[in-house]
């Protein structure tokens, strides 16, 4: 909210210029910027939801009086009196409006200027000159905080009616809309029209015109869920709405009414008035309200002891007016005030008048809890992926409606009900569009070679359950090394993702697969550790960056890290002190064949003395294209803990392992 | 005497000077210095030599000796540092398989703020991001008609089911499923129907929590205080203000002077007591305190970067100057 300096001071004659956004700072009251102007200091002070008292000078100024103990200035008011009810022209219902004030002034000269000061004030605080009956009306609600409305009585027929609108009702609105209301809507009716959404915005049919000569001011309190509501539905945020959904002091209207009274006869002519007003038997709660605290709970929150008279006198200037005995303060809640319910509510007084800055500091530090460590884990995953030359990459959740198609039917996507555009309306089912993306983000910039990687969740919805999985995604193409001379340079493989990805997770092999549709299904694979699966890899199908004119295979991964085993349990075992002997077994096999089918069915075997069995290399012949045979030499060592294995022991060994993977599968050894 | 041996020294330093191998050089030894050699058989003068000659002759022809074998030596070790000039590798030319990579600053941020609290004794904990009401809002004292609930712009997935707009929704599980004293830190994803230069639909956020007996605003002070210099390095000039969130009581910002301008960079308070009762903790035994702050924010302020949006756009040129930081 903006206001002007001057006019505050002149409600706390004490402040001063230099110090002032420092002192409504310290009282919560931010002052975010301080703009001098016309000989007025424009404060911008950005007030929390809380503090609905504040908006308008004379709230502040109230709160002012903390520091500056001065009384407040009553504003002058020029007196009504009410109208018999029998009279009355009001119907009021009281859930929307528990004190309904109604001003008709008869035969008002409305042709006159705006006092010119007036317009000053009402431009500080951004608010614009409209004519001389509103813009009485916003200054005194910029005044006291009241939001007050101004009806053309001439357009009325029949009684006012403060009720909930009908069905298919509707408005013209003064800011050009024409709303359709419902029946929880509060309204203003006369016997034919809507003249007006309560508390949030009136009809341009019955607005103040330069014409209008008989008018009808409202001055109420409306319950601040149903505007809030109501505002929030028909999506309308007015000043008025802004201060009713917070809440307006039930207790104004009378006097607020009487303040535009006072200026409307001060600077206009009229003939003659009627005051009618309706009010509740039950005023808002809070008013009522009683609280009681303990001397004792307010060291203990704030951890310093303040002086009790301190405390009484606080609460004295911000008018609670206390009650004190030996232990404890009880004091009523003023009807401004809707955000004090608790003793806490009232430390928070104390404490912001006494100063948080003045409140002393106490170090805490405490004996850290024994905590299984999954987190650090994480952190040292990806911070080996980084020594490996991986840039780590943060995307978006969020994804563009009907993108995932390819990974995820619909039934497993989760959809945003209020996108704030179609690009970000859908939770990802996997982070391969993100990848793609940012891969196709830097290839237009001309950076190819790329080794990204991401740490995130992805987002499913199964049998109506939603599930959230945590990811360590990643993407490489390119140059392995962008440094490395011509040379040496070479164009990342799925072999090196897999080096890599062994190189940082314990133990893990991989399936060949074919059921992910958005990598090739010539090179993708299923990655398991201890026979559960942790992710999966491959290459990228192509024409999911076909767009991209210059071409180098991606590859891509997604490893489950809550799969993975973490702790690794070394248990020290005895070193042989007897020679290791290597054999190498070269055999002719079917490319469907794999490797690791080899090295399964020998490590099946179980034989004490095989210390280890690798693919060492591979040869595939091409002369002969009939033949999809390849050839594959494995390396194997073998040891024994007891005694030096010799030539005729290793040979048997060999002639085992050899016998046994020809009984299994289809292949030739070769001498 | 003496002219003689310096005519053989100086008639070695010239041989010796013409030495182009190891091989020649080492054939000079052997006829000065060998067995026979011009220099060895000088010494058969000493035994011919008078009792009181020896002694000076002696020390004569050790030196004699002494300097053809530093000539020797000398030209030997500068043979050898020209045979390996010869050899001499640049190394100024790039080392194969260069791997440079980076984490993202969010995360260093992340790391860094982590590893900070830790030292105070937060553990950390991380909860789920699609939320129900109860966890985002209810329990922290926001119920759907507080008009706070307009500070959260919330993306709801279906009716109850929404994406966290605070990690506070964590600490509600948290308290709900341990007992005092708890003293954690959430860090993680949060989300907001936000989007301009200086708001993200997705951020990130970390939030303390510290319940105990005897917990008061002058420790949620202290902590934050130092937690302020170390993250900065430096005493930096803060200032406490107070404030308002629905889920404190009293509730403060915490601004910094940075650049001779008062920045607000974290919100905090004690622990409201229907938050407290919310989750089944006594507030007559226990208080506590809680904040939070934007780790982007203090991403941008650590390395001075101005627009939200380069920590999304992932660009490489952007992302490798982080090289370095964990």
């Amino acid at each position: 909210m903006k206001v002007s300096y001057n006019w505050i001071k002149e409600f706390v004659p004490g402040i001063k210029k230099n110090n002032i956004s420092d002192q409504l700072t310290s009282l919560g009251l931010e002052v975010s910027s301080a703009i001098y102007k016309n000989n007025d200091l424009i404060l911008d002070i950005d007030l929390t939801p809380n503090r609905a008292d504040c908006l308008s000078v004379i709230g502040i100024s109230k709160d002012l009086r903390s520091i500056h103990k001065t009384m407040i200035k009553e504003p002058l008011y020029k007196k009504l009196h009410g109208v018999s009810s029998k009279k009355s022209i009001l119907k009021v219902d009281k859930k929307i409006s528990s004190n309904y004030n109604l001003l008709t002034i008869s035969n008002i000269n409305n042709k006159i200027s705006t006092p010119k000061f007036i317009i000053n004030r009402l431009s500080a605080s951004q608010i614009k000159h409209v004519n001389f009956i509103v813009d009485i009306l916003n200054y005194v609600m910029l005044e006291n905080g009241q939001p007050m409305h101004a009806f053309d009585k001439d357009k009325f027929n029949g009684k006012v009616n403060v009720r909930f609108a009908k069905k298919n009702e509707k408005i013209n609105a003064l800011d050009s809309n024409l709303y359709n209301l419902e029946n929880d809507m509060p309204v203003i009716a006369d016997d034919c029209n809507v003249h007006a959404i309560a508390g949030i915005i009136g009809s341009t049919y019955s607005s103040i015109t330069k014409s209008t000569k008989n008018l009808m001011i409202e001055s109420a309190f409306f319950d601040p869920n149903i505007v809030r509501r109501t505002a929030k539905t028909l999506r309308i945020q007015t000043d008025a709405s802004h201060r009713f959904e917070r809440g307006v002091d039930p207790t104004l209207g009378k006097y607020a009414i009487m303040r535009v009274f006072y200026l409307l006869a001060k600077y206009s002519t009229y003939d003659n008035y009627c005051y009618d007003v309706r009010t509740a038997n039950n005023l808002p709660v809070h008013i009522q309200k009683k609280i009681k605290i303990e001397f004792n709970h307010i060291k203990d929150l704030l951890g310093v002891n303040l002086d009790n008279k301190f405390i009484v006198r606080t609460l004295t200037l911000l008018n609670f007016k206390p009650s004190v005995t030996k232990n404890s303060i009880t004091v009523r809640v003023p009807s401004n005030r809707f955000d004090i319910n608790i003793p806490e509510d009232l430390i928070e007084e104390i404490a912001r008048v006494y100063g948080y800055d003045n409140i002393t500091s106490t170090p805490d530090i405490t004996q850290k809890k024994i905590s299984n460590n999954t987190a650090n884990q994480l952190n040292n995953y990806l911070n080996i992926f980084v020594t490996r030359g991986y840039n780590e990459v943060i995307s978006f959740s969020l994804l563009p409606r009907n993108i995932q198609k390819f990974s995820s039917s619909d039934k497993n996507i989760i959809s945003i009900q209020n996108p704030i555009s179609e690009d970000k309306s859908e939770l990802r089912t996997s982070m391969i569009y993100s990848m793609i993306d940012t891969y196709k983000y830097n290839a237009t910039r001309q950076q190819f070679n790329i080794k990204i990687f991401e740490s995130g969740k992805i987002y499913k919805s199964q049998k109506k359950k939603i599930i959230e999985t945590n990811i360590i995604s990643g993407l490489l193409s390119g140059l392995n090394s962008g440094f490395n001379l011509k040379a040496d340079q070479n164009l990342i493989d799925f072999f090196d993702m897999k080096g890599d990805l062994m190189s940082i997770f314990h133990n893990i092999t991989f399936k060949p697969s074919n059921s992910l549709d958005y990598l090739e299904k010539s090179s993708q694979a299923m990655i398991y550790q201890n026979k559960k699966l942790v992710g999966h890899c491959g290459e990228v199908k192509k024409s999911l960056y076909s767009d991209i004119s210059r071409k180098y295979p991606l590859y891509f991964f997604e490893i489950l890290p809550d799969n993975l085993h973490h702790t690794v349990d070394v248990k020290y075992n005895e070193i042989s002190i007897f020679p290791k002997v290597k054999r190498d077994l070269t055999i002719l096999l079917d490319d469907k064949i794999s490797g690791q089918d080899i090295i399964d069915k020998v490590e099946r075997m179980s034989l004490k003395q095989l210390k280890n069995i690798r693919i060492s290399d591979i040869f595939y012949n091409e002369k002969d294209f009939r033949t999809n045979e390849k050839s594959m030499t494995f390396e194997l060592i073998f040891q024994d803990k007891k005694s030096t294995l010799t030539d005729k022991k290793v040979n048997n060994l060999m002639i085992l392992i050899t016998q046994e993977v020809q009984k299994h599968l289809e292949v030739k050894i070769r001498s | 005497m003496s002219q003689h041996y310096n005519s053989l020294i100086s008639e070695l330093r010239k041989t010796v000077d013409d030495c182009e191998s190891q091989h020649d050089l080492m054939n000079v030894k052997s006829k000065y210095l060998g067995k026979k050699g011009l220099i060895t058989i000088e010494f058969e003068s000493l035994r011919a030599a008078q009792d009181d000659e020896k002694k000076e002759l002696g020390r004569l022809l050790n030196d004699l000796k002494n300097t053809a074998l530093e000539i020797i030596n000398e030209k030997q070790n500068s043979l050898i540092n020209n045979l390996s000039l010869d050899n001499k590798i640049d190394v100024t030319l790039p080392g194969k398989n260069i791997s440079i990579g980076s984490r993202h600053p969010v995360s260093i941020v992340i790391n860094e703020i982590t590893e900070i609290l830790s030292h105070y004794g937060f553990t950390q904990e991380t909860g789920l991001e699609i939320e129900d009401e109860f966890h985002n809002f209810e329990a922290l004292n926001i119920p759907s008609t507080h008009p706070a609930r307009d500070m959260h712009d919330t993306f709801y997935v279906d009716n109850n089911k929404l994406l966290r707009t605070h990690t506070s929704s964590v600490q509600i599980r948290s308290m709900k499923n341990s007992k005092p004293p708890i003293k954690i830190m959430t860090p993680g994803k949060v989300y907001r129907c936000d989007s301009d230069p200086t708001h993200s639909p997705m951020f990130h956020q970390i939030e303390g929590l510290h319940i105990d007996s005897n917990i008061n605003f002058c420790h949620l002070k202290g902590v934050l205080k130092d937690f302020i210099d170390e993250f900065f390095g430096r005493k930096t000039e803060i200032r406490f203000r107070p404030s308002y969130f629905p889920f404190t009581e009293p509730s403060a910002e915490l601004d910094i002077k940075f650049n001779g301008r008062w920045l607000e960079v974290l919100g905090c308070g004690m622990v409201h007591p229907n938050v407290l009762r919310n989750v089944g903790i006594n507030s007559k035994n226990y208080s506590g305190y809680a904040f939070g702050l934007g780790i982007e924010r203090f991403a941008m302020l650590k390395f001075g970067i101005k627009d939200l949006r380069m920590f999304y756009e992932n660009d490489l040129s952007f992302l490798a100057q982080f090289e370095g930081l964990k």
